[in-house]
């Protein structure tokens, strides 16, 4: 095989042992790379129904078919796990050296087993496996921990992924962090810590084998020139952070926790304003020509020296959703997010909900009894410094407030509600236990429908729904037939993607056009030219619905039901009451609706359980004998 | 008749404003103040108006009154007197 070497790298903590299974070329085929490969060694290799916080929840790690090649963006890897805030698939993604390092190990992805007793790194040294003492990291930061790991081999070469406080202390919105990138939501690095496993470092020295070099290069290179062009110059000029004014504009820019769409100090907060103010630099993942990622820095006042990514998720999340105009303060919480291995997405809305509780007499001040403020201090909407220091005690378990948000929104409230009688869940902002993104989907109406059926929960970038919504294509206020396939059409689009994977920002690279008729060809011809495969539009169309599939069976087995695909009470119930947004809700009819034509156009069952005949069809027969009907 | 531009994005930084004013003769079309902007900011030329000068390059887009966006094929529609088009560039994640 070309592009692959065929084989996975089982290890188990508890045992030390490890061992290695071959995959044949056509179990490739289907499931490719990134998020589906990952997932479907999940489907395999997990104990069903176990607490995905037990020894039964496998890591599963899968790089890119493109990892270590010259295809620009393709430097990327997935991660998949039972997530511990959803119960469900938990599947991220993350780029730059690590999934580089880890295709010229030779392998193409690992599954981590078990729980070791003990802090541990394991070092992946092409193939000799070390497992080393790493009672010396805890408590480092994600970059401290890089930094230490690179330092103790003396090799830059050395390519590390990390987990920070948070992940230590099981919080459960913990990510894992690699050479400044996140493989973000779902929880995985409460997983990690949950198997003691602070790092998995690697050093490969192997070279990326491919079919057809000279035509990879050319197809590389055109792309290149195309990524450097204006189809990405606002992601290299101002990253995504400047669709805070577009979003604030529009009426769905998350305020107060989602109690507002639009945020008066959103010029404050706008990418805009940090290109003017507090942009250091722009830097980019290894593999990429874009170099999206815009790196504020805070250089006076009692913040100075922080120093984060900016992307517009993390700002909504952080800023506006918790009321706040400070960009200092904002920098500093990402920077906190950042190193304490934190996700920022849940990070800020699970803070958002309990400044909401606040607001509303829930919690009082006594609540956020902390080291720093021994009397606790006021968690009202607008305080940056409540939410610097919510981040502290969310990544340490400090006090009763970091214990509880450690949990996520879901578990919080019903924590709360259990305990005070309330009805936090009214504003508890998630999906399946997903925090909510930075869209708000009350006059998205397509999006709704994506982010409700999302297999991770509330994930804008698995749908991609909001598009069609926003872009105008679709009346975003009201729903008609066509949803159902076009929610359907989204995901699948994202799937293939996040499956190569390759970052979506080159979508419209290759030929200027993002559609499929732009894109899927020369995607062929990137995957024929790496593995010497006969790809055609139709067989990348089919990587998506694949992509999505196992995800959506895997929570099958998990025991979800139609009643799983919902939206927060707040989108449903609680219309705003000013700006373009205002007096829009998702009725129970709209949602009901949008769910029966979405399983509809999926192929699958009034109940949303997929019939055999169609994962036989899409080369699954071992997955329609356990889940299909 | 007279509408403002707001500008977002790209096209504030080319623009060096947030937003103008523009006095036009009636039954001026999107298209002709996609043309009009590019005469007036040059820089705007490549990255936020496609170098014919009179279309606005994915996935720049204007956006009426907070109520709809222009799609390719409304370009040739023509603005009121008192409207106000946002020029903004959507493209989500993060």
């Amino acid at each position: 095989m070309y592009g692959y070497s065929g084989k996975i790298l089982h290890i188990d903590l508890a045992t030390r042992k490890t061992w290695v299974e071959s995959k044949p070329e056509q179990w490739y085929k289907i499931y490719i790379g990134g998020v589906s490969m990952a997932s479907r060694l999940c489907w395999e290799n997990i104990e069903v129904g176990c607490d995905p916080l037990s020894p039964g929840n496998p890591i599963c790690i899968a790089n890119g078919i493109f990892a270590g090649t010259p295809v620009p963006v393709g430097g990327k890897y997935g991660m998949a796990s039972k997530s511990p805030l959803t119960g469900f698939i938990g599947d991220s993604m993350s780029g730059s050296w690590f999934p580089v390092a880890l295709k010229r190990t030779g392998w193409d992805g690992f599954v981590i087993h078990g729980a070791s007793d003990k802090w541990v790194n394991v070092f992946i040294d092409d193939d000799k496996i070390e497992f080393r003492d790493a009672s010396h990291l805890l408590g480092l930061g994600t970059t401290e921990t890089e930094e230490a790991i690179s330092e103790e081999f003396g090799d830059d070469q050395v390519r590390s992924a990390t987990i920070g406080p948070a992940g230590e202390n099981l919080a459960r919105i913990a990510n894992v962090s690699n050479d400044g990138r996140k493989a973000g939501r779902t929880g995985h690095g409460a997983v990690w810590g949950s198997k003691k496993l602070k790092a998995l470092s690697i050093r490969g020295t192997h070279g990326v084998s491919v079919a057809d070099p000279e035509t990879l290069l050319k197809l590389s290179y055109e792309i290149l020139q195309a990524a450097q062009g204006p189809h990405t110059q606002k992601y290299r000029v101002l990253g995504t952070s400047s669709n805070v004014l577009n979003m604030n504009k529009l009426g769905l820019l998350p305020t107060r926790n989602y109690q507002q769409g639009t945020f008066e100090d959103a010029e404050l907060i706008s990418g805009e304003y940090l290109h003017e103010h507090y942009k250091a630099k722009t830097i980019a993942c290894a593999q990429c020509p874009i170099a999206c990622e815009q790196v504020g820095q805070v250089k006076e006042g009692p913040y100075a020296g922080a120093m984060g990514h900016v992307e517009y998720e993390s700002l909504y999340a952080l800023s506006s959703n918790c009321g706040v105009n400070s960009f200092p303060a904002i920098i500093q919480a990402i920077t906190n997010c950042n190193e304490f291995g934190l996700d920022t997405m849940s990070s800020g809305v699970t803070i958002s909900w309990a400044m909401e509780c606040y607001q509303r007499g829930v919690f009082t001040k006594e609540d956020f009894k902390c080291e720093k403020y021994p009397d606790g201090f006021e968690a009202e909407f607008g305080n940056g410094e409540a939410v610097v220091t919510l981040t502290e005690m969310i990544a340490n378990r400090e006090g009763y407030m970091g214990n509880l948000l450690a949990e996520g929104t879901k578990r919080a409230s019903a924590q709360v509600d259990e305990e005070r009688g309330t009805e936090t869940y009214k504003w508890a902002m998630h999906i399946k236990g997903l925090e909510c993104p930075g869209y708000d989907a009350r006059t998205l109406k397509t999006f709704a429908l994506g982010l409700a059926a999302g297999t991770r929960g509330a994930c804008h970038n698995r749908t991609a729904a909001y598009d069609p919504d926003i872009k105008g294509e679709v009346d975003r206020f009201s729903v008609d037939e066509t949803r159902g396939r076009l929610a359907k059409s989204t995901e699948e689009y994202a799937a293939v993607y996040d499956t190569l994977p390759l970052c979506k920002f080159i979508r419209r690279c290759f030929t200027g056009k993002a559609d499929r008729a732009g894109a899927w060809p020369a995607i062929a011809n990137l995957i024929n030219a790496t593995t010497g495969w006969d790809f055609d539009y139709d067989a990348v169309d089919l990587i998506g619905e694949r992509a999505h599939t196992i995800k959506k069976a895997f929570n099958i087995r998990e025991g979800w039901t139609r009643e799983d695909d919902h939206l927060p009470y707040r989108w449903q119930y609680e219309p705003m009451e000013v700006g373009p947004s205002a007096g829009y809700v998702v009725t129970d009819e709209e949602l009901e609706y949008l769910k029966d034509i979405y399983y509809e156009a999926k192929g699958w069952t009034k109940d949303g359980l997929i019939p055999k005949e169609k994962l036989i069809a899409l080369g699954m027969d071992d997955v329609a004998e356990e889940i299909g009907v | 008749m007279r509408i403002h531009v707001e500008l977002l994005g790209l096209s504030r930084l080319a623009a060096g404003a947030k937003e103008i004013a523009l006095d036009l003769e009636e039954g001026t079309t999107f298209r002709d103040i996609v043309r009009l902007l590019g005469t007036r900011y040059p820089a705007m030329i490549g990255n936020v108006i496609q170098p014919d000068g009179e279309t606005l390059q994915s996935p720049n887009i204007f956006n009426l009154n907070v109520k709809r966006m222009i799609k390719t094929n409304q370009m040739g529609d023509s603005p009121s007197d008192g409207d106000r088009i946002i020029l903004m560039s959507i493209s989500a994640g993060g």
